[in-house]
């Protein structure tokens, strides 16, 4: 898929490159050519997320999380070679695959948020599965479709998680 | 994180090999373009999205050819080049968009009514979540067509979104804020209303009123109000601790 994108893709090639019989991907993959390509999208969407959770799973609070995570995941979606060219070339075929991820990159995200929430100080009237959700969702936004934030600047990123983020999640010590 | 086994359970989506080039590819519109287009349609060019949109309805994107659509509305072939230039892509793009101006315009009366921040959001959102939820042809095009459809909403793509939802909140929440912050509160108000239009949640439930206010009330006006927070003694501080006991 990297070199020849997702629609010229075939089972032979995918055998072939493998090393492997055709009888051996059916085998394994009885769907067929559909299934797999879902198991190759979400085969690389599971390894960009476990990448960018070695980029900041040491950060030390929830802010600083968000903050280093958005950078980085934007700079790993941006360098993709693969998601950028299928989004060139093909994204009628790509987006509708991540779209159907999605929903566990949301349960896997927030299941992480989840946890950063229990050691904040959140705002009054927070309930953490739902702050946990939408902060999920909005992380996921941001990353794909940044919008005006220039995610390369770290501080606008420092300004977007502490505003727009988390202004209504968590008691953020006052500057200075 | 999901093993691959997990994730590729769920992925069984519908796969048309004949559309994977040309959906979603070509150049984005310049920043402003398509949301502006959009205040500045004509009556005829309103005929043309709609006729599109009845024609879509019917048949799906891909089986609507642009005689189709001139038939409907009764123009021209010429006419419908002439407007719509890019060909189907493209016209799927303006369709949407006339589509969420129109639906924007028929809650302007209450929008305009609302007293506060909160009533303006939590009135905009429920109506924009109500009308996702009850939209069947949206709905349909979706579930068939994703390929025709989602790229609209995805990556680059969203930034046309952004526009228009400026465009169309900018008179509403210039009310409340301050001209500088309208742009990325449009941009934050449309990435709720698309993720929770999209996948949505027994929490956020436009059904019922009193969830989406909870919604505004707890997360969404201090994220709007919330000063900002630039000032490098904060970056300091949270980048080095060392520097906070010296």
């Amino acid at each position: 898929m990297e070199r020849d994108g997702l629609g010229a893709l075939t089972v032979e090639e995918v055998a072939r490159e493998a090393g492997v019989a055709r009888a051996t991907v059916y085998r394994t993959f009885p769907g067929g050519r559909d299934e797999v390509v879902g198991a190759a999208v979400a085969h690389a969407v599971a390894g960009f997320f476990a990448d960018l959770r070695r980029d900041i799973g040491d950060a030390p609070d929830l802010a600083t999380l968000l903050e280093r995570g958005l950078v980085a995941a934007r700079r790993r979606l941006e360098s993709h070679a693969a998601l950028q060219r299928a989004l060139q070339e093909e994204a009628g075929q790509i987006v509708p695959r991540l779209a159907t991820v999605m929903p566990l990159v949301i349960d896997g995200v927030r299941a992480e948020l989840t946890s950063r929430l229990a050691r904040e100080r959140l705002r009054p009237g927070v309930v953490p599965d739902q702050a946990a959700d939408l902060l999920a969702r909005l992380f996921l936004s941001l990353i794909g479709s940044p919008g005006s934030w220039d995610l390369d600047d770290p501080d606008a990123a420092r300004r977007l998680v502490r505003g727009q983020l988390l202004a209504g999640v968590v008691e953020l010590d006052p500057p200075g | 994180m999901h093993s691959v086994s997990d994730v590729t359970q769920a992925t069984v989506i519908h796969d048309r090999l004949e559309v994977g080039e040309g959906a979603g590819a070509g150049p984005v519109a310049p920043v402003g373009a398509w949301a502006a287009e959009y205040l500045a349609a004509g009556d005829a060019e309103r005929r043309l999205v709609e006729a599109a949109l009845r024609c879509f309805a019917r048949w799906g994107i891909r089986k609507t050819s642009v005689d189709d659509i001139a038939r409907e509305a009764g123009v021209s072939r010429a006419t419908v080049y002439r407007v719509v230039p890019g060909g189907k892509d493209r016209l799927v793009q303006v369709v949407l968009c006339h589509e969420a101006g129109r639906l924007f315009h028929t809650m302007d009366a209450e929008l305009s009514a609302a007293e506060t921040l909160e009533d303006l959001l939590v009135t905009g959102i429920r109506g924009l979540l109500l009308v996702a939820d009850g939209h069947d042809v949206l709905r349909t095009l979706i579930r068939d067509e994703p390929e025709l459809v989602l790229p609209h909403f995805a990556f680059h793509q969203l930034d046309r979104i952004f526009d228009l939802a400026d465009t169309l909140a900018r008179p509403h929440l210039s009310r409340f804020l301050p001209p500088e912050d309208v742009r990325p509160a449009a941009e934050l108000l449309a990435r709720v209303v698309l993720t929770y239009a999209f996948r949505p949640t027994p929490w956020v439930d436009p059904h019922d009123p009193d969830s989406v206010r909870r919604l505004v009330r707890t997360y969404l006006v201090p994220a709007l109000t919330s000063p900002s927070v630039s000032e490098p003694s904060l970056s300091d501080r949270t980048t080095d601790p060392a520097q906070e006991s010296t």
